[in-house]
């Protein structure tokens, strides 16, 4: 398995990740018609059980038709389709009451739980908790204990091949799978994603946990933690990583599911190219000051009073590809490079042991891609390439997990 | 006859078995079962890079991790002879960052899981609004996020300071999240005013109110938790804050305290392995959090309920609801006294250069978090963590319970499931 994990990582390109987003008239023109049937046949579903409506709970909330408009036509464009599509997008969430959601915590630190509790303010926390079928989350539903176990086994039932999964945590391996068990029976972490993930419609792992081992895989990897992708085969699997992983790119998987049926593109490790398509250095705010060759060299400096580029105190944007320049964190208050810390590569395979801290790239035995920063990172995926013939395989694998993904965009 | 109850709605999950003789609980262990090994992680790890790891041991604490690892290393610069003198506008910030992840904390706990449960146990069919607590902790998060970037799992405070440097929009900004809270608390939670709030002397004043925490406190009235989950009536302070000072307390009377008193055990645990431990202060129980800094901070109307309740499941819930209160006030004490043209970062000799031990004590929420790093050449040799939960929520033997497991004794189940959540459970810290 460890030899597979390595090819996937390898895998990565740059040019993979890139989305396409001029297709032409005919090709959106086409998408926009499977979209709209697609809602009208939602719309004459009834919503999955004790779920508000949500027309009415927007109204009670305060929140006018004109806000929900902005906030649809915000989602549309990150999800790279055009702007003719934001109606589309709008009656999607209007109808997230249709798309059950199981979600599930292994070995993890409920993090991305409590990124998707604070997401996007009052207004989008009402779509994520109330209005999306979140059928079961252990830390966030409102039954506990036995009661809890029967509520996820009804839901497993009722949305029999229909839910979505999200899996929040690492698997440990480890002692027979001991170092986490969940439920009445002591359940090992393994046998419980292998049982919930046979009957979903699609999987999501969130948080680098979920898609790489995260940190707990950190070396000497204590416990054998993997991501989902090393042990659940034949699903279709949406990887969404960083630590923790942004709640506005869980919601654009959801609503891209809702609208479409399907996964959104994936690169070649499994992550949604309309988040991950961006290199976090190419839309730094500091970019203009790397190339005006201005640097923090040290805490605390003049560059550090300045906002100049963190690259020298070891950033690791150039090497990380992840939307968070651009949607930012906490509802767009501020992300880590906005106070002075560089980037950690929270989003990156091994960056808990790679990337760790604040070690300038040039001390910290990581080769940045093909030697320079300016450089692309294809080259350097493409040289390793050769070398994982074993990638290939995986490759295929990932493709029709993925779905036709090069072909007319949607699987 | 042990029955098993799983706890969930905490961060990870928690088995409680219960000996229930004559319908009341005569005895209960607890067990943690999960398991990530985070402190052979760090084993041989740059000691920097615990800057980066620890704050990932927990979703909903980790800026406390941080603060602990941060004041770890700065009190190994010191042992190994390179003192850092902190500006008071880092330790300032660092103290604003943390205050708002208590409070974040808090509002999660008290609408997510504490008046849901009240609720139950009244057998009330009140409409429930845990999208409140997400509400108020989405907007603490905010003002985090200001000088940290991005809340959970930040990194920005670093041995010798803070990689942020605020302008007055910066403190603009945390301000009005921080006025945008306190106003949303005086409504939704409170009703009335803060200041009038933390002028109440006595529980009687909340009969007046229409709220939140007013419906919470005479529905735990109600259910008679003042005079159910008692422990030790024995408190823990160690963290030093602008917030709380040190103090060992037996009953109301104060003793000094020194952290390297602090040890752990193994847990007794017969019914399921547990990956946690118990952790003890001079070899004996002691209740940490809110409860334990109302005690030690002298606060008027947490100690009039521990007069006349003792350290009830009531006081427990009540001494949180006003942290709430005292930190909202505090953290705009905190803002108001931040010089932005003081120093961020103190420059020190690097990493490699030290050869220590250091000892990092933090308050988090639910109590002392203590982290000591052996370091060598930079290079971590031992990482040891000890959480909060570990003091309130261990699992020892009938003869002589934890907090926890003395708390639970003598109640109905279901009141012991309750009285275990007054402590605020937070089972990922507890093992890590």
């Amino acid at each position: 398995m460890a030899d597979r994990i390595e090819g996937v990582k390898k895998l990565f390109t740059s040019k993979s990740a890139r989305v396409e987003t001029n297709r032409g008239d005919a090709h959106y023109e086409k998408l926009f018609q499977l979209c709209q049937a697609r809602i009208e046949e939602l719309k004459t579903q009834t919503p999955s059980r004790n779920r508000l409506d949500i027309d009415d709970l927007l109204k009670d909330q305060g929140i006018n038709r004109r806000d929900f408009m902005k906030w649809a036509s915000a989602v549309t464009g990150m999800l790279m389709l055009p702007a003719s599509f934001t109606p589309l997008v709008a009656d999607a969430a209007l109808l997230m009451n249709r798309a059950p959601v199981i979600w599930i915590e292994l070995s993890d630190c409920a993090g991305n739980t409590e990124a998707m509790l604070r997401s996007d303010g009052p207004k989008i926390d009402e779509i994520l908790l109330d209005i999306i079928s979140l059928e079961f989350n252990e830390t966030i539903m409102a039954a506990s204990g036995h009661q809890a176990e029967a509520q996820l086994e009804d839901a497993m039932h009722t949305f029999k091949d229909k839910y979505l999964l999200f899996v929040e945590g690492a698997i440990p391996m480890g002692m027979n799978g001991q170092f986490g068990t969940i439920g009445a029976h002591g359940e090992t972490f393994y046998d419980h994603l292998m049982r919930i993930s046979k009957h979903a419609a699609a999987i999501v792992a969130v948080g680098s946990c979920a898609t790489f081992g995260g940190v707990p895989a950190a070396s000497p990897n204590p416990t054998g933690a993997v991501g989902v992708m090393d042990v659940v085969k034949g699903k279709p699997l949406i990887n969404i990583p960083a630590c923790p992983a942004n709640p506005a790119n869980m919601v654009g998987v959801i609503i891209h599911y809702i609208l479409t049926g399907q996964v959104p593109e994936l690169d070649s490790l499994l992550r949604p190219k309309f988040a991950f398509g961006y290199r976090i250095h190419d839309n730094c705010e500091r970019r203009a000051h790397f190339d005006a060759g201005e640097f923090v060299e040290e805490w605390g400096d003049e560059g550090a009073k300045n906002n100049f580029c963190l690259y020298k105190v070891g950033c690791k944007g150039p090497m990380t590809f992840n939307n968070c320049s651009i949607v930012r964190y906490n509802e767009g208050v501020n992300w880590p490079v906005g106070v002075g810390r560089g980037c950690i590569g929270c989003s990156e395979p091994d960056f808990w042991d790679k990337y760790a801290y604040e070690r300038p790239m040039a001390d910290a035995n990581i080769k940045a891609p093909t030697g320079g920063v300016e450089k692309t990172v294809d080259e350097f995926g493409l040289g390793l390439l050769t070398a994982a013939g074993i990638g290939i395989g995986i490759h295929a694998a990932a493709s029709i997990l993925a779905g036709k993904k090069e072909d007319g965009g949607e699987a | 006859m042990i029955t098993k109850q799983l706890i969930d709605q905490i961060e990870g999950e928690a088995s409680i078995f219960f000996d229930i003789k004559d319908n009341v609980v005569d005895f209960a262990t607890i067990a943690f079962p999960h398991f990530r090994g985070i402190e052979s992680i760090l084993k041989g790890k740059n000691a920097l890079d615990a800057l980066v790891i620890t704050p990932r041991v927990c979703g909903i604490c980790g800026h406390a991790h941080l603060m602990a690892t941060v004041r770890a290393i700065e009190d190994a610069y010191k042992n190994a002879g390179y003192p850092i003198e902190l500006s008071k506008k880092i330790t300032i910030i660092r103290e604003f960052t943390l205050v708002m992840e208590i409070i974040q904390n808090h509002f999660k706990w008290i609408y997510l899981t504490i008046i849901p449960e009240v609720a139950k146990l009244n057998n009330s069919t009140k409409v429930q609004t845990p999208l409140k607590g997400a509400y108020a902790a989405s907007i603490a998060s905010k003002a985090i996020a200001v000088f940290a970037g991005q809340w959970p799992h930040s990194s920005y405070m670093i041995p010798g300071g803070i990689t942020a440097d605020p302008t007055n929009i910066d403190l603009l900004k945390a301000e009005s999240y921080v006025d945008e809270l306190i106003s949303f608390f005086e409504k939704e939670s409170i009703g009335v005013s803060l200041d009038a709030f933390l002028s109440f002397e006595s529980c009687k004043d909340f009969n007046t109110l229409k709220s939140d925490f007013s419906y919470l406190e005479s529905s735990l009235m109600n259910i008679k938790m003042n005079e159910k989950g008692f422990a030790y009536d024995r408190f823990l302070v160690i963290g030093t804050h602008t917030f709380s000072k040190p103090s060992k307390l037996k009953q109301t009377r104060p003793f000094s305290i020194d952290a390297k008193y602090v040890t752990t055990v193994d847990t007794y645990s017969p019914d399921q392995a547990s990956y946690a431990k118990n952790a003890q202060y001079k070899n004996a129980f002691y209740e940490t959090g809110p409860l334990a800094r109302a005690m030690a901070g002298n606060l008027k109307i947490v100690k009039n309920m521990h007069r006349r309740f003792k350290d009830s499941a009531y006081t427990r819930v009540m001494a949180r609801v006003f942290e709430v209160a005292t930190l909202l006030e505090h953290a705009k004490e905190l803002l108001s006294g931040i010089d932005i043209s003081q120093k961020s970062f103190l420059k020190s000799v690097d990493i490699s250069k030290i050869t220590a031990r250091g000892v990092g004590v933090v308050e988090a929420p639910r109590g002392p978090l203590l982290h000591t790093v052996d370091i060598k050449d930079g290079l971590i040799q031992e990482y040891k963590i000890v959480t909060p939960t570990q003091f309130n929520i261990g699992s020892s033997t009938k003869t002589n319970p934890t907090p926890a497991q003395k708390a639970m004794m003598k109640t109905t189940q279901d009141e012991a499931v309750f009285i275990f959540r007054t402590f605020d459970v937070c089972s990922v810290c507890t093992t890590h």
